[in-house]
């Protein structure tokens, strides 16, 4: 039945369909990752300036640049979902 | 694009393209976005100007945010990636914090409201500079096959995971680094402004129609909360942009043991 | 030196990079004919350009991708931070961090200065506390050399004055003994002038015995009435 559907609608706006869900499954999946990752980063970090809190300049540092690597992945993501086209 | 609401979302290439102003069509054609890079230029040179012209030994006010930047970029970024032997890329990293900063400060001052690295121009570029200027300064300090070595054998790996893992460092010294610069400063703030423009056209649309009143207040708080978020990615994007090529060019001068 | 060379070379490249699309334009503007309505939109406008180029209706819907940099804003972006970066580190900067290292030095002389005056006033301090001991040690030096020296001229003093007595006792003495001997020689003869005065008055007045007795007597009794000399 959703075969159907399918094949009855116009090829070019199937395309655009599928195309807009494509988008949202990508930068979706690609979120996943990187959103487990910053909670991980982030809450070691607090851990980290929990206990010592003089260092927490550097670690507050550490913690940004692993935010961005970490975020640079869902970043690809976003990215690549305006490259689907 | 029309929605049963009415409400009409612009296509993302109406909200960062923006029409030439002058010399329409040609290489030099300026419009908005090189408008900004233009007044984040002259920002930062008048508030240089400012704080070095009516120097006083007791600073305050402009001289004092200046010597703080100053000071944040030495003290914040270079000691503590590169050490005292990266003290010579000052300039070049001040001058990329400031530039890229003012450029996405314009995402929240209102009549531009367009940050210009959702344009992938600066970043490109800044990230094409960044990844000569490690190489070369790898180069120059570890000569050419020291440097490849350094950056593509991490030490302590088993041999059988060598070719893999050389393959795999390669890759991302070599490529990735500077796409992933690029990537990450267009990225989130091209993400950062279709946030506030679908809160702005949200809220937009919900003015117009009178139940909306009630839950008028939703978005456009959230506009409001957004745009001091904003103004915190545009800092911090500007940093990690900044501590990332000092990391960078500290892991080309100073090689991991 | 190196990084000038670097930036210098990237400025030229990107010189380049505005050249070769500069000529490029120049010499497709050539052939190419005014469009004639002037009022069409920006999008519009870009689409006629694609279906000149070959493309189709259908591309007009697809804006280009916004992930690729267009040309102008790279080359304006290019030049707008090389020229940041050359006024920057020229003529902006230095000012800036003139007046940071001035107030630096400053700080830091204050407080070489301050560390200065401090260690000075210890060493003053330190002078001063010294004479004192070495005033308080005098002072005590000096009254035990008085001390000392009051007790040696008491002991001399002493001593000279018990020499002294002793002589004068011992003169005393001798005198004592001279004296003495003197009066025992003196009454030994007197004695014998006596004793003959005595016997020249017994010879001159040989009488009888009641006479003689009592010449004898009287003459006794003038002995104890002190007539002796």
């Amino acid at each position: 039945m959703l075969l159907r559907f399918l094949a009855e609608q116009d090829p070019g706006e199937l395309v655009d369909g599928l195309t807009a869900l494509g988008r949202g499954v990508v930068y979706g999946g690609a979120a996943i990752g990187p959103g487990i990752g910053i909670g991980l980063v982030v809450g070691n970090a607090i851990t980290a300036m929990a206990r010592q809190p003089e260092a927490a300049g550097m670690v507050r540092t550490t913690m940004f640049l692993g935010i961005a690597f970490t975020e640079a992945l869902a970043l690809f993501g976003f990215v690549l979902a305006f490259i689907l086209s | 694009m029309t929605a049963p609401l009415g409400l009409e979302f612009p296509p993302i290439s109406h909200l960062i393209r923006w029409p030439d102003l002058l010399f329409e069509d040609t290489p030099y054609a300026i419009n908005k976005t090189t408008i900004i890079y233009f007044l984040a230029v002259l920002i930062t040179l008048t508030f240089f100007f400012v704080a070095g012209r009516r120097a006083q030994l007791v600073p305050r006010g402009v001289q004092n945010m200046a010597e703080s930047s100053v000071e944040f970029v030495r003290e914040g970024i270079i000691m503590q990636t590169i050490g005292p032997d990266g003290l010579r890329y000052l300039p070049f990293l001040l001058t990329m914090f400031f530039f890229i900063f003012f450029i996405n400060i314009f995402e929240i001052i209102p009549l531009f409201q367009f940050p210009g690295n959702a344009r992938m121009a600066v970043p490109f570029i800044l990230a094409i500079l960044v990844w000569f200027i490690y190489n070369i300064v790898g180069i120059a300090k570890q000569g050419p096959l020291g440097y490849l070595k350094s950056s593509t054998i991490p030490p302590g790996v088993p041999k059988p995971m060598l070719p893999l893992i050389a393959l795999i460092e390669f890759v991302s010294t070599f490529l990735v680094r500077p796409f992933s610069l690029a990537v990450r400063l267009f990225a989130n703030m091209l993400a950062g402004h279709l946030i506030l423009v679908t809160f702005a056209v949200l809220s937009a649309a919900l003015w117009g129609k009178n139940i909306s009143l009630v839950i008028l207040p939703f978005p456009f708080l959230l506009l409001i909360a957004l745009t001091g978020f904003e103004l915190l990615v545009a800092f911090l994007q500007a940093f990690i942009f900044t501590i990332l090529t000092a990391v960078y060019i500290g892991l080309s001068m100073h090689p991991e043991h | 030196m190196r990084m000038r060379t670097l930036f210098a070379s990237f400025g030229l490249g990107l010189l380049v990079a505005i050249a070769a699309p500069g000529v490029a334009g120049a010499g497709e503007s050539g052939g190419e004919e005014p469009t004639e309505e002037p009022d069409i939109d920006h999008a519009s406008e870009e689409c006629i350009h694609l279906l000149e180029d070959g493309g189709e209706i259908d591309d007009c819907q697809e804006a280009p991708s916004p992930i690729l940099p267009e040309a102008n804003e790279i080359i304006w972006g290019g030049i707008a931070f090389l020229i940041l970066l050359g006024i920057l580190w020229k003529y902006a900067l230095p000012g800036v961090q003139n007046m940071m290292k001035q107030r630096e030095d400053r700080i830091r002389g204050d407080l070489e200065r301050a560390e200065q005056a401090k260690t000075e006033g210890e060493g003053v301090l330190a002078e001063y506390q010294r004479q004192l001991a070495d005033a308080r040690n005098e002072a005590g030096r000096i009254i035990e050399e008085a001390r000392q020296s009051a007790d040696q001229l008491k002991r001399d003093l002493t001593a000279r004055a018990e020499a002294e007595a002793a002589q004068i006792r011992e003169r005393a003495s001798q005198d004592v003994q001279l004296a003495t001997e003197r009066a025992t020689t003196d009454l030994q003869s007197r004695m014998a002038e006596l004793s003959i005065e005595l016997a020249e008055k017994v010879v001159e007045r040989s009488l009888d015995r009641d006479t003689q007795l009592a010449l004898i007597e009287s003459y006794i009794s003038d002995l104890g009435n002190g007539r002796r000399g």
